[in-house]
């Protein structure tokens, strides 16, 4: 538990600067073949500050909390900005002020579980995996929590605390095949600490089960076969999409930088049917699993709809950013460490649902593939994308055929969208995602199941 | 308290609250960074901190912490918490700390960054793209300075202090040219100064005239199975499947490793030999001491396509029964062949120079596809054309054993050196 407040800091600031005490907590524990190779919780923390001049900014971050820190951390802050500023001499006039504030704490009100229960949860997991399934080649079961606690303070009177825990269960499981070796993995993730998502072991059980049955079906899986294909996207999948392929495409920091989005603003990228929202912290009335009300730079977070009826309508912006393209600001600045300053950050980006049912997307296929579940991916300036998919199935004459071992998709999303047929009247989300923009910080994805014409990579 | 005492205070910590065996990391850094954003210097940072992991084994169990900071009854608290965190873990015979070596302190006496420099050369580069390259666009560069002191201590008598310093830069960039956008790319390397002009570094030059290139760019049509060349740069997302996934520790306790029967045996062509040297001149950012406690030494991973070591901890080791390795790996450098660019891509019938991938993560067997970017087909022996939307197949272990050949050049990137290198049996899918 860190200072709920800093004003007593309120002396140091001046012109636009911010103060940030922010402490990480992270929990991880991972057993192998019933081997505990991860066993550990840390923490990392401290006060930064940043500082803004003509232009320039200026930053510096220290462990620590106490006013000698803080004084320590605006001292640098500010000599790296006179020291910027001196040589650039941009004479840009002072960010305009607004302010916003607020408590925000996301914790458990249930009393915390130990490291050793957290252990001995999995170990029961794992022990279940191992009794029942003992043909597997291999299985990692792992725990992996962490807790983002900040507080802010900046000279326009912005003010906020925040506890934001995220809580994740992973199990991996491996088979053999004909000398090769099949993996499939899956993952139960949300916001809130483990005691609010997860309750006992058992009752994971079930799912288990269909991670294993998942497996066995990419066992028995094949390869996709190289080419333009209309595919089914589950809805993890139109996240990822959401995220990697339009989302960083439409920051407005990458928008400046040289993404093609630079030149579409108010223009058709998408079937008229395709909308897409980054979420501040509400979506269709229940909480996002990236809550993020004030960002950190002090600003009141606002929903950015990206992309209405097809059409590109915002970027997503932080103070400055917006002062450059005369737009409001949505509060997208975050930041992942007490060390990083913060930057445009994408938090909750979902393509919204349509209203078509999953069936009738499924029947309206002569020949394709249903993808599901991703394992990675990437995204070009241009929107060109890379994702890696999990497992699926082919699709002929409208009915699910073999299943897929997994495969490759990319495309160029804004080419992808604009051949979206149906979107399903029901949407998924993740909290797993490490966005790995500068900063690896957490981010929340969504969609429904979506219909298109998508390049598969085969062998 | 000196950082020493502190660390001295952290391994009492552990002791009192009851390990065994004890292992404490301090480790004290200072950054100072200056960063590009959209082709204007925007921000410098100065960032200090202190991070102390604590390592507990008691009975057979073994638990860890850390903290950032260096106050006593903080300390105290992670310290007890590590010994807690060994009590909640199962016993298991291979947990174990190093034993004690000769106490060492290691310097590279790189102290102080030169803030000035950093800024003239960032300024500089961002003239000289502007009248070099005017279509280029610096979407961000990084240019850091670290320094870094490190206490490594254990309760076997293990002393190890290591003092570094060094630059470090990062430039991603892409082209425009009115709506027209290349695919970004990027580059970084490490060095011990300040001294050479940022585009004169590891192929920056070269890479910003080819995103020039890279606006028109023409999709393959078809596929089908050839060769390709990968660039020094780009070498690192097939050579990692081998150094950082499939001849560790978790694919080797696990036994889903394609290598787990390979060591001493053919796994690459005979041209290929990988070393690691984080001691040697050649590495700027090198370190002195594995984590797990021993002192590191350069090591042959590859020797003539033979498998001679796999990349096992102490743990890893001790649960294998295999050799562990005598560094935590990293710092790669690859011999040199005896081709240049040209001659490699002279047999290739039909190919890609493959400067980026963006790709899935490979399989535990190897299999990776992904899109070939910033890439250039091959065809009858010349490089032609940048392609788009054009996907790359193959088998990652196949591949090493199919290499055609090497480059004598080689790129020093200051954390490893890369040649060129033309793989064959690699399956590309254009339209």
């Amino acid at each position: 538990m860190i200072k709920t407040d800093l004003k007593e800091y309120a002396e140091l600031l001046g012109g636009y600067s911010e103060l940030r005490l922010h402490e990480n907590r992270n929990t991880n524990v991972m057993l192998m073949n019933g081997n505990l190779v991860g066993n550990e919780n840390s923490s990392s923390g401290g006060l930064s500050a940043r500082v803004y001049k003509n232009g320039a900014w200026g930053f510096a971050s220290s462990p620590g909390a106490e006013l000698d820190t803080a004084k320590k951390v605006m001292a640098a802050a500010s000599r790296n900005a006179d020291f910027l500023d001196s040589r650039l001499k941009k004479g840009l006039p002072p960010l305009p002020a607004m302010a916003a504030h607020g408590i925000y704490d996301l914790s458990t009100k249930k009393p915390r579980r130990s490291q050793k229960e957290l252990v001995d949860f999995i170990s029961e997991i794992d022990g279940y995996i191992a009794s029942k399934y003992k043909g597997l080649k291999g299985r990692r079961v792992l725990i992996k929590n962490l807790d983002m606690e900040k507080a802010f303070l900046n000279s326009y009177g912005s003010s906020f605390y925040s506890v934001t825990p995220r809580s994740v269960l992973m199990v991996f499981l491996f088979a053999e095949k004909d000398g090769a070796v099949v993996d499939h993995w899956e993952d139960v993730s949300s916001v809130g600490h483990f005691e609010d998502v997860f309750t006992e072991p058992s009752a994971l059980f079930n799912w288990v089960d269909g991670v294993y049955e998942r497996l066995m079906q990419k066992v028995s899986g094949i390869y996709p076969e190289a080419g333009h294909k209309e595919c089914i996207l589950d809805a993890s999948l139109a996240g990822i999409l959401a995220h990697e392929a339009v989302g960083h495409t439409t920051e407005a920091d990458l928008v400046l930088g040289g993404s093609v989005a630079g030149a579409l603003m108010g223009k058709p990228v998408a079937s008229s049917m395709v909308n897409l929202t980054d979420f501040a912290h509400t979506a269709f009335g229940k909480p996002c699993h990236i809550p993020i009300y004030v960002d950190d730079e002090g600003v009141e977070a606002k929903d950015a709809v990206i992309i209405k009826d097809g059409v590109l309508t915002s970027y997503m912006h932080n103070r400055e950013s917006a002062v450059h393209y005369g737009a409001a600001p949505t509060g997208n600045a975050r930041a992942s460490e007490f060390s990083d300053e913060p930057i445009i950050r994408m938090r909750n980006t979902a393509i919204l649902p349509g209203t078509d049912r999953l069936e009738d997307m499924v029947a309206s296929v002569d020949d394709g593939y249903y993808l599901a579940g991703w394992t990675n991916g990437q995204a070009d300036a241009t929107s060109e994308f890379t994702f890696g998919v999990k497992s699926g199935y082919e699709i002929k004459n409208g009915k699910f055929a073999r299943s897929l071992r997994g495969a490759t998709v990319s495309g160029v999303a804004f080419d992808l969208l604009k051949t979206v047929t149906m979107l399903s009247s029901e949407m998924n989300w993740s909290a797993l995602g490490m966005c790995g923009k500068k900063q690896s910080i957490p981010a929340a994805m969504g969609g429904p199941a979506v219909k298109c014409v998508m390049n598969i990579g085969g062998r | 308290m000196s950082d020493k005492n502190t660390a001295l205070f952290c391994l009492e910590s552990l002791k009192k609250a009851g390990a065994d065996k004890a292992q404490c990391v301090l480790v004290n850094t200072e950054k100072n960074e200056l960063n590009v954003d959209a082709d204007k210097i925007s921000l410098m940072r100065t960032s200090y901190n202190t991070n102390i992991r604590f390592t507990a084994i008691k009975d057979g169990r073994r638990g860890s912490s850390s903290l950032n900071g260096f106050l006593k009854p903080d300390i105290e608290r992670v310290a007890a918490s590590a010994v807690e965190n060994a009590k909640a873990s199962p016993a298991d015979p291979a947990y174990d700390i190093a034993p004690r070596q000769p106490a060492k302190v290691f310097d590279n006496k790189i102290v102080t960054p030169d803030l000035d420099a950093m800024y003239d050369r960032l300024s500089t580069l961002l003239a000289q793209a502007r009248v070099k390259y005017p279509l280029l666009k610096l979407s961000q560069a990084i240019l850091n300075f670290n320094r870094r002191m490190e206490y490594f201590l254990n309760s076997n008598g293990v002393d190890f202090t290591s003092n570094s310093g060094y630059y470090d830069a990062f430039v991603f960039f892409l082209s425009q040219d009115g709506k027209k956008t290349s695919s970004f790319n990027y580059s970084m390397y490490t060095a011990r100064d300040m001294k050479k002009e940022i585009i004169d570094t590891v192929s920056i030059d070269t890479l910003f005239r080819q995103s020039a290139e890279q606006l028109n760019t023409r999709p393959l049509e078809g596929k089908f199975e050839g060769e390709i060349i990968v660039t020094p740069v780009c070498l690192i997302n097939f050579l990692q499947f081998i150094t950082t996934m499939a001849i560790r520790d978790a694919s080797l306790i696990s036994g889903s490793s394609v290598y787990k029967d390979k060591l001493g045996k053919q796994i690459a062509s005979q041209a290929f030999t990988l070393r690691s040297k984080p001691v040697s001149d050649e590495i700027v950012d090198g370190y002195y001491v594995t984590p797990d406690g021993f002192e590191a030494e350069n090591t042959t991973i590859i020797e003539k396509g033979v498998l001679k070591t796999f990349l096992l901890s102490l743990y890893g080791a001790n649960k294998t029964g295999l050799p562990r390795v005598s560094n935590t790996a990293g710092c790669d450098v690859i011999e040199p062949g005896d081709k240049t660019l040209e001659e490699l891509a002279a047999p290739i019938k039909k190919g890609l120079l493959v400067a980026r991938v963006s790709g899935n993560n490979p399989t535990e067997g190897g299999d990776f596809s992904g899109v070939a970017k910033n890439s250039y087909y091959i065809e009858n022996g010349k490089i032609l054309y940048p392609v788009s939307e054009t996907m790359i197949s193959c088998n990652i272990p196949k591949m090493f054993m199919d290499i055609k050949g090497i480059s004598r050049e080689r790129v020093h990137f200051g954390n490893s050196v890369y040649p060129w290198i033309s793989f064959g049996g690699v399956t590309v899918s254009g339209k």
